[in-house]
């Protein structure tokens, strides 16, 4: 009886995991150099916009999501100026990019209100189609993003942890200085993780008005930039454990849903709260290990080296 | 270089003659303001607003109609009001339920603009409230799910437990029963009247857990319907009748608000000078419409809605006693019975809602 629950939980959290681990692998990739973007939920919402906008006036959802990435990668570098060029302050400009995001995805989303669009394709292989319980739930049946979140997590593990660049990234975010003598120009780093991250974050974005939602609405993405920041933390500014933090928050949001649609017992009220009451139980948890600690010179600033 | 200047000023002048001009031409007998919550392409509540002012403005000679969208329910409401009525507005209709405060304070600032409210409360000389009672209508949406269902299992996304939302719930529910003695009605909220990645998760669970039939009470039933359509599931819509464009195969058929008669109704007494504020509450057949059905859905069921339709529009309530709620306590007594008026007060599903309110 309880198996219809697990798998409904597990179609759930795959679906609303996809767009929360491209956000936290783009934040994680950001921080590790240093920097850090709180301005993630604006670079969603404009994902979503551009991506739902390009995609209703082009007829391509392909051309939305290429759209989306984009936008997004313009919208970091937009903060990269910011905040490596102009050495601002990164909490302060992190809020203003949040608002700018806010704005400009209302502007570019609003002709396109209630359009009606083909979102992605999705494909489930057809020897699992014979699978009785897989049939009847979402399970396998992806677009292209779903299928490669596992793939791109792996890619941004293999590029911070087993490239020179990831090398000179993870320098850069611990101690730009140190980076800087050993011949590596901190500015180009940081940028290159901007962008980077921004495009992971666009296509977050895209995700959700692209594939899931198949709407733009203002404001849609309802605080998952924000919870994509906490994942980054609770996975340790690992991209191999965002897999399991972006699964198991999802999975939370599933859960809650799931469980009415089962007539559960249980408050609605009470369930809407367990997201983020995992948040404050991780952070109680790790809180404090230094082995787990965010790199060294997260969100300060380099004035150069004299 | 000075001829140069005299001649720029001289541009903007004219510029400035030829804007101005056609509004002093035909100068409007009325002009009628809208504040929405969301945008007029939502496929939704929003949608039926604009649909209808913009036939009154249309219908009616020397009626402007000034809108404003996406308003949020703060001060920032008052503000464009406030705009509205220094634009000229002497009709401003606030179509939100968290407008109230603000619609108010606006109001008794400007005791010649009349205001008409889509919500509840008191009336003031300048100020009616009006409402579409959709509760009762669900009950023929019930009727039609209750037959068009394979697994008895009906879903219901809401966004939060308000009594309103409760008592389409219900009614619905009641409906379904009336044909099909194994119905029950499945409820999930998602927390918020447009969480678009929650509704699209509510609508995938309810499918997950067996339910083939899924009714929502959100703002924009338009993620919820294309979630459901794609996984082959059938949907009832609600808000606006157009949303049926977006389930060309899984379409039964919905309910949306028909404002129009009643804003042309307002309009006319506000240029005659003779506005009455009212508490106007009207059900199907005046500012409530059934949306036309999906192509998969028989003549039998069709004729079982229709006469759901005319029993409800005659003045059947559902909500009369004996009524059991769905922990088995009574609610409703023999003969009792809740009006559209007290509506907003219901807290309990009806026996057969698999739900909890809190």
């Amino acid at each position: 009886m309880t198996t219809p629950l697990v798998l409904g939980v597990l179609a759930g959290a795959v679906l609303s995991g996809t767009s929360l681990l491209y956000a936290t692998l783009g934040e994680t990739i950001v921080e590790r150099s240093g920097i850090v973007n709180l301005g993630l939920e604006g670079i969603l919402l404009i994902g979503a916009s551009v991506g739902f906008s390009v995609a209703a006036a082009s007829g391509s959802a392909w051309l939305g999501l290429a759209a989306a990435a984009a936008a997004g990668g313009l919208g970091n570098l937009l903060f990269g100026w910011l905040v490596v060029t102009r050495k601002a302050n990164q909490l302060a400009s992190g809020l203003a990019m949040m608002f700018f995001g806010f704005g400009v995805s209302a502007l570019v989303g609003a002709p396109y209100v209630g359009a009606v669009i083909v979102g992605l394709p999705k494909w489930r292989p057809s020897w699992l189609d014979g699978l009785p319980w897989v049939r009847s739930t979402t399970l396998f049946n992806y677009d292209l993003l779903t299928w490669l979140a596992v793939p791109v997590a792996i890619l941004v593990w293999w590029a911070l942890f087993r490239t020179r660049w990831g090398l000179g990234v993870r320098a850069v975010g611990e101690s730009p200085a140190a980076a800087f003598a050993a011949g590596r120009n901190p500015a180009v780093l940081q940028y290159q993780a901007l962008s980077s991250g921004g495009v992971l974050g666009g296509l977050a974005g895209a995700h959700l008005s692209l594939s899931l939602t198949l709407t733009w609405a203002e404001y849609m993405t309802a605080g998952r930039g924000f919870i994509a920041i906490a994942l980054v933390i609770f996975s340790k500014w690992h991209p191999l454990r965002a897999i399991a933090g972006a699964l198991l928050f999802g999975g939370a949001e599933a859960l809650q849903l799931q469980l009415q649609a089962r007539g559960s017992d249980i408050s609605p009220f009470l369930l809407e709260m367990a997201p983020y009451l995992l948040t404050i139980l991780v952070l109680l948890a790790w809180g404090g290990s230094r082995r787990l600690a965010a790199p060294a010179s997260l969100g300060r600033t380099f004035y150069g080296s004299d | 270089m000075r001829n140069k200047l005299g001649f720029i000023i001289g541009f903007f002048v004219l510029v400035f003659c030829l804007a101005v001009k056609p509004a002093f031409a035909d100068s409007p007998r009325l002009i009628i303001g809208a504040v929405y919550v969301g945008s007029v392409n939502d496929y939704g509540y929003n949608r039926s607003f604009h649909d209808a002012l913009t036939q009154v403005a249309r219908e009616l000679p020397g009626v402007k109609l000034l809108e404003a969208e996406n308003v949020p329910e703060s001060t920032e409401a008052e503000r464009v009001m406030e705009g509205l009525v220094q634009q000229g507005a002497k009709l401003i209709f606030p179509t939100s339920f968290g407008y109230s405060d603000s619609a108010r304070k606006v109001a008794k600032r400007h005791r010649d603009v009349c205001f008409e409210y889509a919500g509840d409360g008191d009336t003031a000389k300048n100020f009616g409230v009006f409402f579409g009672s959709t509760q009762a209508a669900w009950y023929p949406m019930g009727v039609a799910a209750g037959k068009m269902t394979k697994s008895n299992k009906l879903g219901f996304v809401i966004g939060l437990p308000i009594g309103y939302a409760l008592g389409n719930v219900n009614a619905f529910q009641m409906g379904a029963r009336s044909v099909n003695p194994k119905a029950q009605t499945v409820v999930v909220v998602t927390g918020g009247w447009s969480d678009k990645a929650k509704e699209a998760g509510a609508a995938n669970a309810l499918l997950d857990q067996g339910c083939d039939v899924v009714g929502m009470h959100v703002d924009s039933p338009a993620t919820i319907i294309q979630t459901v359509e794609a996984r082959g599931g059938m949907s009832i819509g609600f808000q606006s009748i157009e949303a049926r464009a977006l389930a060309p195969k899984g379409w039964i058929t919905g309910l949306g608000f028909t404002w129009a008669p009643f804003f042309k109704d307002v309009a006319i007494s506000v240029m005659a000078g003779k506005f009455s504020a009212q508490a106007v509450y009207q059900g199907l057949g005046q500012m409530v419409a059934i949306a036309p059905f999906g192509a998969s859905v028989p003549a039998e069921v069709q004729g079982l809605v229709n006469a759901a339709v005319t029993k409800v529009a005659s003045g059947f309530n559902p909500f009369t006693g004996p009524l059991k709620n769905n922990l088995g306590n009574t609610v409703l007594p023999p003969g009792a019975s809740v009006g559209a008026d007290q509506m907003g007060n219901m807290n309990w599903y009806v026996d057969g809602v698999i739900g909890k309110v809190r």
